[in-house]
């Protein structure tokens, strides 16, 4: 019994950070209609920066955070300005440009084979002092650095949501996600709101590498892990709803933990990737029917 | 004028005739004086791209969607008829059309339901079937039901036969060589005359405007699925003879994304939709690539993806529709620079 509640809060989590990567995805597909593959190598890039960052300084990810987040940010803001913007303007009138689409796909193996070159095919860790640390409640053992990553979480989720609603910027970003040509008409600079869209979602992810750091390893290709389980958290929680990306993310991660724990470690993909499957043909607009926000 | 202008057209298809059939020969003999195993397996690889791409076209380029897991349909093929042939003693000759034919009942079954998604959804929908054919075979050691085992991710091992054109297996290159380029030249055929067909008009309708095209009272859904069982088909070939070339196969060397991202990508660097399109983007991706793969990617697999990467996001910002646009105004100019009689005249006919 116990085992089963350990598996099932160890799931929730770990579910907690896959939310994390799906929010700054689920964010980027809402406002530009463009599903980002390059989304875990910028996870992946975030993580070494807060390795090497820990590694070279000493500085803690979480207070390494104040150095990624804006290095991130930046990084996703000039990709879109550079790379994806180009493409964009010539196909302003399609409602998904294709092109895009190949060219995050592009930027994607790109950045993974570039880190293989750069860093080797090593899986890197780091130790900070809480490492391997845990809390006793009752009979069940709870890996501290997990849940710091999964409070930062909800702590992020809801200043984000906040965010969007509240602030000018925010309802900026969420009149072009809903109509980008009648943002355009109201005045919004549509090719600046989504750098901004952009820049955030991968700031987002680049606290889900920092807060992944202290408990997780990182290599190359360690964002097609991430990825992957993205893209089915978004479609599972509706693409571009953030309620949906957070508790997609947890069922993800509390189906994972239950089949490493009680089938093989082998299967937990491709039972994922069944439920995905299923999802996608059965309910391809997401099974709690979240309206996005945009 | 109108004999003038006929005149002029027939001297153009005379030349692209004696272009194309002096490449014909040129491809044909020259494997006679090389005597490099490693240049011959480096030729081989192109054409072999270059036949997978082209068969990949078919889905990705003219019917306007975005398959990103084509290797399912390779890692099908291959598996197949190496199964059959490891436990049954069946001949790959035979055996290739056996796993030709599941791949594409796979793949019609699969594209049923999958070409209702949109863009983004679909290109995911291909790449989670990829992946879990590949986990399924990395924890399936023996083959339910039919008891013959696949090795899980140790792979198959094909019995060698020595010298066996009977059972596909050859000591000499040169076969496999003259064996791809009947093979693309099939699939380049095929792809040449549905691109001038009904289908290929409906295809290319369907991809653009689907809603238009269906209030045309074209069926797109039924000319998708079309293309995607001739695709997957062709496709499933073509891992039967990666896996006679190799003679191993593990599902994480053929079923990958790696394999099913580089298929696409030579496509869409060259063109996607263009009959001529992949083969050029073989000939310039796959030779780069394997040079990269050679002195940067010694001890990594996957470094030479650095180079398609970057190649399709150049490609994208700069030439959206690839690099045979590029080049067909190129061949323009160059014809006529030096053959500048006839061009003029076709102008001045039109």
């Amino acid at each position: 019994m116990d085992i089963i509640v350990a598996t099932i809060i160890n799931g929730i989590l770990m579910g907690g950070v896959y939310g994390l990567t799906a929010m700054g995805l689920t964010l980027i597909f809402g406002v530009m209609k463009v599903i980002n593959f390059a989304h875990g190598s910028f996870l992946m890039a975030a993580m070494f920066v807060t390795y090497y960052l820990f590694r070279i300084t000493g500085i803690d990810p979480y207070a390494g955070l104040v150095i990624i987040v804006p290095l991130l940010f930046a990084l996703g803001y000039f990709t879109q300005h550079v790379l994806i913007r180009p493409v964009f303007k010539i196909e302003r009138d399609v409602r998904e440009p294709i092109s895009v689409l190949m060219l995050t796909a592009g930027l994607w193996i790109f950045m993974d084979a570039f880190a293989l070159a750069l860093f080797g095919a090593f899986y890197k860790t780091i130790r900070t002092p809480y490492k391997g640390t845990v809390l006793h409640l009752g009979d069940v053992i709870i890996s501290l650095p997990r849940l710091y990553a999964f409070l930062t979480t909800v702590i992020l989720a809801i200043l984000f949501y906040l965010f969007l609603k509240k602030t000018r910027l925010g309802k900026a970003i969420r009149a072009t996600g809903q109509d980008r040509d009648a943002a355009r008409l109201m005045g919004i600079n549509i090719d600046r709101i989504y750098n901004v869209a952009f820049g955030i979602g991968i700031a987002i992810v680049g606290v889900a590498g920092a807060v992944l750091m202290p408990f997780y390893y990182v290599h190359p290709v360690v964002g097609v892990v991430f990825d992957i389980r993205a893209f089915i958290i978004v479609v599972l929680g509706g693409l571009g709803s953030i309620p949906g990306a957070l508790l997609g993310g947890v069922i993800i991660g509390v189906v994972e933990s239950l089949v490493a724990q009680f089938i093989t470690a082998t299967w937990t993909e491709g039972i994922i990737y069944a439920i995905f499957i299923s999802v996608l043909f059965l309910r391809p607009e997401g099974l709690f029917g979240f309206k996005a926000e945009w | 004028m109108e004999k003038e202008r006929t005149h002029a057209k027939t001297w153009e298809i005379d030349r692209i005739a004696w272009v194309t059939l002096v490449s014909i020969v040129i491809l044909l003999v020259f494997p006679l004086f090389i005597r490099s195993p490693a240049f011959l397996q480096f030729m081989i690889l192109i054409l072999w791209y270059a036949y997978l791409t082209t068969s990949w076209n078919l889905v990705g380029g003219f019917a306007g969607v975005l398959p990103l897991g084509h290797a399912t349909f390779a890692g099908i093929g291959a598996y197949t008829s190496s199964v059959l042939f490891v436990h049954y003693g069946l001949t790959p000759w035979v055996g290739m059309f056996a796993g030709a034919l599941l791949a594409a009942i796979v793949g019609v079954i699969l594209g049923a339901p999958t070409f209702r998604l949109r863009g983004a959804y679909f290109a995911l929908a291909t790449i989670a079937i990829c992946e879990s054919l590949r986990v399924v075979l990395e924890n399936i050691q023996k083959f339910p039901f039919l008891g013959f085992d696949i090795n899980g991710a140790r792979g198959i091992l094909l019995p060698l036969r020595g010298h066996s054109p009977i059972n596909y297996q050859f000591l000499d290159k040169r076969y496999f060589y003259y064996i791809i380029l009947v093979m693309l030249a099939i699939i380049f055929y095929i792809t040449y005359r549905i691109a001038r067909s009904k289908l290929g008009y409906y295809l290319v309708a369907g991809g653009e405007e689907k809603e238009a095209a269906e209030a045309l009272g074209i069926n797109v859904a039924k000319c998708k699925l079309i293309a995607m069982a001739i695709s997957t088909f062709f496709t499933a070939l073509g891992g039967t003879f990666y896996m006679q070339l190799v003679h191993y196969i593990y599902p994480r060397g053929i079923v990958s994304l790696d394999l099913s991202f580089e298929i696409a990508f030579i496509a869409i660097i060259g063109g996607r939709g263009t009959l001529l399109g992949p083969i050029v983007g073989a000939i310039l991706l796959v030779p780069a690539a394997e040079l990269t793969r050679t002195y940067l990617g010694g001890s990594y697999e996957g470094v030479h993806l650095m180079l398609y990467g970057a190649v399709l996001m150049a490609v994208m910002v700069f030439k959206p529709r690839g690099l045979m646009e590029p080049l067909e105004a190129f061949y323009r100019w160059v014809s006529g620079k030096f053959f500048p009689q006839p061009l003029l005249q076709t102008e001045k006919g039109s």
